[in-house]
């Protein structure tokens, strides 16, 4: 069976070397090979390209080099289709565009790309990377629990804790059946509490399991992307995971958009 | 009107005509077909189980089994719990004994094991039968190989033997012929003995039908592993009974768990017929008939038949935890949740039963006096939470999920658990007429219960008694002073003991003087406790009528809860802990507890005012709050809104869709909602010599007929009279 791969998309800009020091981390945690797509006007050789990014080579030792032309969405899309990646770390906006959530290219890749995609705030620039706390919010729907997987896998074989945030709707219980939402009765807390926590963790894990993974469970309420990025901070997160559901048209993917947005450390968008 | 009957209750109309499953004549019994008896869980969510397994948990008050799948899910937490029998470890408050799992099935067929998660699910159907106290199941897989299988199964606990549990399930390959594999040994030590030495051992015996109905004794069999060639069409059946003792009742629980397993095993038909009728009496004296509004009556069924499903005459060393016998939250922990809630469905229905509840609050008063004493008062203070000594068991502190660790203070602060228990021993001898447990037992519990307050209470400059540091059934308040329920029903208990003092000295003299001497009750000490009960704060202003929940109340936050609707989160939860403790958001009712509780000492403007200002107050944080809400709104005539606060006590376990049932039902609130309907609804009271009502029956009620115990006659209540 051959390694699995994670894919780097670069296009020449400076911001976009942010997905290296994650790629490189991802790819040990995954034993993956590591490659960098490079689309441009001009095929680059790799020592071309090395010496466009200004890098010291030894660096990109661990990638492969994979120089393109065309149209850096079209370019990736096409690579992804042809080498199956585990998942795809990108900066999330080269900053020219003058963007702050998404590139261009990186909007694309996130609606079209069907495996996990990393999205690393280009500010993070090229400072090591390490994977200690993966936070994942959750609305306590099995399909959610489903979709986060990939998030739990990853937190496991990277030995990090996994940190399950739960945002309630206090206005609507989701429909679908099977959900845990916050309990409406707390009689006791003493007992209440730990009967919850130990059944949502059981109900995440009978659809994802969870292995030996460390987790602990976060309650919040309010708005989900405000919780999360508040909780991301306070506990030094090193990724946060989404599962999202494809639609990106308003009103929908509004916590994903904000979390995009505003969040400091690398997000990555599973598919639900 | 209510009219006494002569002679034991009647019977419960029979069920509707069934039209019988020929497949079904496989199984030694055929599930009840009126849907007003049933609870049908249909297809298989995986994320649901534990919601399910409590639902149709099967118990007869010793033993109780949650209603999982025989062959196990990724969610299955197959539990049979054995009331009054508890372990813990240096680090654990005690919880609970979990027995092996004796209902585990497993079957494959040519090496593929039949589950729910494999193959195609063609029929799969669960179904709680309240009537005769059985749960069923029905089965029919298409595995990958197409092969097409049907199980059928039935599972109880006996309530004619309370020793034993039986399962009886039958296989049928309805397109193939093969060789199958069942595996029906138990998960788990058969004999356990716990940290405080109580062995639980089960014996357990097999036997298989094949086709001809011919019996195989199999040496294999009896390992519980056995290989059957199975023809196309034909049905093999299972029966599997287990006979569960504890040294708690036997001397030898592991030969007596054999001998009895034994016998039973020879008469399975006997075994279950039993049981039916055993459970056919019961509904007969508690059965709550309910016409027009199939909802209620199925919900009035299902708190019916969870709380018998968690009692035992036979033993008044055990009481009823948070979640009975359906699960493992609250580790089988006993609250005040049994004297206030569940109590008054067992005085009316099935006295026996409650005596044996206030019987396990008498022998608990050892460790209640050691409470007291400890925190340097007089008496009995009784646990907050009590397993089988009656020491409290109230662990001392909870880490929120947000991480923060909160100290506990309701172990210390929530005193009014002793006014409550004397509140439940009083509402027993009332009702029953009981004099001997009254002399014997509960005379004993109202004194030691009025000691306690006697010596609680406070002096204060104001020339009155004062009660401080409490935490009233509100828990969303702690660490206030003259809580209006605290005090309300100390005074009450005070009172009440004083009367009874003064009743059994003057009707047994020589019993009391036994009593007294036992107990060193001086000859002025009855007096002393009504002169406190005289001067206690109550709390209550005379120009408006209202109670103030505690000193201070009135000057709290206000905030409008309507602006929070809908919700689905409690308010502790929205606001955080300091912001609700600042507020006049209330978790369940508390001067509203104590309005419907002394409500004859009420005077109706006073009902009225406490439930129109405490209501809107209310954030119904508790599972105990919406049904207490649906009685005192029947009684003051709020019909839509009592019907309103009704709904929503039925649906806490039945509409469940947010894990509250996961790990138990809501003991409590069952009783309150049938509370709410007897009490409230059919405004069942007892004021005078004779049991009379005031019915306010919501409008889709067309009838309510029920019968209860009044003094040793039987009465039955039918409404609209005349109905």
């Amino acid at each position: 069976m051959s390694k699995p791969i994670i894919l780097v998309p670069l296009d020449g800009s400076k911001q976009a070397l942010a997905g290296l020091p994650v790629a490189k981390v991802l790819g040990e945690i995954e034993q993956a090979a590591l490659h960098i797509l490079h689309v441009g006007e001009h095929k680059l050789t790799a020592d071309e390209l090395r010496s466009r990014l200004g890098r010291d080579t030894s660096v990109l030792n661990d990638f492969t080099i994979d120089a393109r032309v065309g149209v850096p969405a079209v370019e990736i899309l096409r690579g992804v289709g042809e080498i199956k990646p585990r998942a795809i770390v990108m900066c999330k906006h080269s900053g020219a565009e003058g963007e702050k959530m998404l590139g261009r290219t990186a909007m694309k890749v996130l609606h079209d790309a069907r495996c996990p995609v990393v999205l690393v705030p280009p500010e993070r620039g090229e400072a090591p990377w390490h994977l200690q706390h993966v936070l994942v919010p959750h609305d306590g729907t099995p399909s959610t629990s489903a979709a986060l997987q990939p998030a739990a896998e990853l937190a496991e074989r990277g030995r990090a804790e996994l940190l399950v945030v739960h945002v309630t709707d206090i206005k609507t219980a989701p429909a679908e059946t099977g959900s845990l939402t916050t309990p409406r009765y707390v009689d006791q807390p003493q007992h209440e509490w730990p009967a919850w926590t130990t059944e949502f963790l059981n109900r995440l894990a009978c659809i994802c399991p969870l292995g030996h993974l460390q987790t602990r469970i976060f309650l919040a309420h309010g708005d989900i992307a405000a919780e999360v990025l508040r909780l991301s901070e306070r506990q030094s997160t090193d990724l946060i995971v989404l599962a999202w559901r494809g639609i990106w048209e308003a009103p929908r993917a509004a916590a994903l958009k904000n979390i995009l947005r505003e969040a400091h450390c690398p997000i990555m968008v599973v598919r639900a | 009107m209510v009219d006494p009957l002569n002679g034991g209750p009647r019977g419960v109309p029979e069920p509707l005509a069934l039209p019988v499953d020929p497949h079904l004549v496989e199984l030694p019994a055929v599930p009840t077909d009126d849907p007003g008896w049933i609870l049908v869980e249909e297809g298989f969510t995986l994320a649901r189980e534990h919601e399910v397994e409590s639902l149709f948990a099967i118990g007869n008050g010793y033993a109780g089994t949650r209603g999982s799948l025989a062959e196990g899910s990724a969610l299955s937490t197959p539990a049979t719990f054995v009331a009054g029998v508890f372990d813990s470890d240096a680090n654990s408050l005690p919880g609970l004994v979990s027995t092996a799992d004796w209902t585990r099935l497993s079957t494959s067929i040519d090496g593929q094991p039949l589950r729910l998660d494999r193959g195609h699910n063609l029929e799969h159907r669960r179904i709680l039968d309240m009537r005769q106290g059985i749960f069923w199941r029905e089965w029919q897989h298409q595995d990958e190989a197409g092969r097409i299988t049907r199980v059928r199964v039935l599972r109880l606990a006996s309530l004619a033997d309370r020793h034993l549990l039986l399962q009886s399930a039958t296989i049928t390959p309805e397109n193939f012929s093969g060789r199958i594999f069942v595996d029906a040994t138990l998960t788990g030590p058969v004999v356990q003995v716990t940290s405080s030495g109580t062995t639980v051992a089960m014996a357990v015996a097999r036997r298989v039908m094949n086709p001809t109905d011919r019996w195989t004794p199999s040496a294999e069999l009896i390992q519980g592993r056995q290989g059957l060639e199975l023809r196309l069409g034909e049905t093999y059946r299972l029966d599997r009974i287990v006979a569960l003792h504890t040294s708690r009742d036997t001397a030898d629980p592991r030969e007596t768990a054999r001998r009895h397993v034994e016998r039973a095993i020879d008469d399975v038909a006997g075994v279950i017929g039993d049981h039916k009728d055993a459970w056919l009496a019961r509904w007969q004296a508690s059965d709550l008939r309910i016409e027009g509004d199939p909802a209620a009556q199925r919900a009035l069924r299902f708190a019916i038949y969870h709380l018998l499903s968690a009692v035992n005459p036979q033993d008044d060393h055990v009481s009823i935890g948070a979640r009975g016998l359906s699960g493992s939250a609250y580790k089988g922990h006993v609250f005040w949740d049994t004297d206030i809630f569940m109590l008054p469905f067992f005085i009316l229905t099935y006295p026996e039963a409650a005596r044996s509840l206030v019987m396990y609050r008498y022998h608990a008063l050892a460790a209640a006096r050691a409470k007291a004493a400890r925190l340097g008062y007089r008496g009995a203070f009784y646990a907050w939470e009590s397993a089988d000594s009656g020491e409290d068991v109230t662990p001392p502190f909870v880490v929120a999920p947000d991480g923060q660790v909160v100290r506990l203070h309701t172990g210390e602060q929530e005193l009014h658990i002793s006014a409550d228990v004397a509140f439940g021993v009083w509402n027993y001898w009332r009702a029953t007429g009981d004099d001997r447990f009254l002399v014997e037992a509960g005379a004993e519990i109202l004194i030691e219960t009025a000691r306690f307050w006697a010596s609680r209470t406070e002096h204060g400059d104001d020339g009155r008694y004062h009660i401080r540091g409490v935490i009233g059934p509100d828990e969303y308040h702690e660490t206030v002073d003259d809580n209006a329920y605290t005090n309300g029903m100390a005074q009450w208990n005070l009172e009440v003991a004083a009367e009874i003092a003064n009743l059994v000295a003057g009707r047994w003299p020589e019993s009391w003087q036994a009593l007294s001497r036992r107990l060193g009750i001086e000859p002025d000490e009855p007096r002393r406790w009504e002169q406190v009960a005289r001067d206690l704060y109550t709390g209550f202003d005379e120009r408006t009528g209202l109670f103030e929940q505690f000193r201070g109340y009135f000057g709290l936050e206000e905030i409008d809860l309507a602006a929070f609707v809908p919700r689905t989160a409690p308010m502790d939860v929205l606001l955080g802990r300091e912001r609700i403790q600042r507020s006049k958001i209330i978790k369940q009712p508390d001067v509203v507890m104590l309005i419907y509780l002394l409500w004859e000492r009420m005077r109706p403007e006073v009902r009225k005012a406490n439930f129109e200002y405490y209501e809107p107050r209310c954030g119904h944080g508790s599972s105990l709050s919406p049904a207490i809400h649906a009685l005192v709104a029947a009684r003051l005539g709020y019909t839509a809104l009592a019907e309103h606060y009704f709904r929503q006590a039925a649906e806490i376990d039945l509409a469940d869709s947010m894990g509250n049932a996961a790990s138990g039902i809501h003991a409590a609130a069952l009783g309150g909602l049938w509370q709410a309907a007897v009490l409230g609804f059919a405004g069942l009271r007892f004021s005078g010599e004779r049991p009379e009502h005031r019915a306010k029956l919501p409008p889709s009620w067309r009838s309510l007929a029920m019968r209860f115990q009044w003094r040793s006659q039987w009465h039955e209540l039918i409404l609209p009279e005349g109905a």
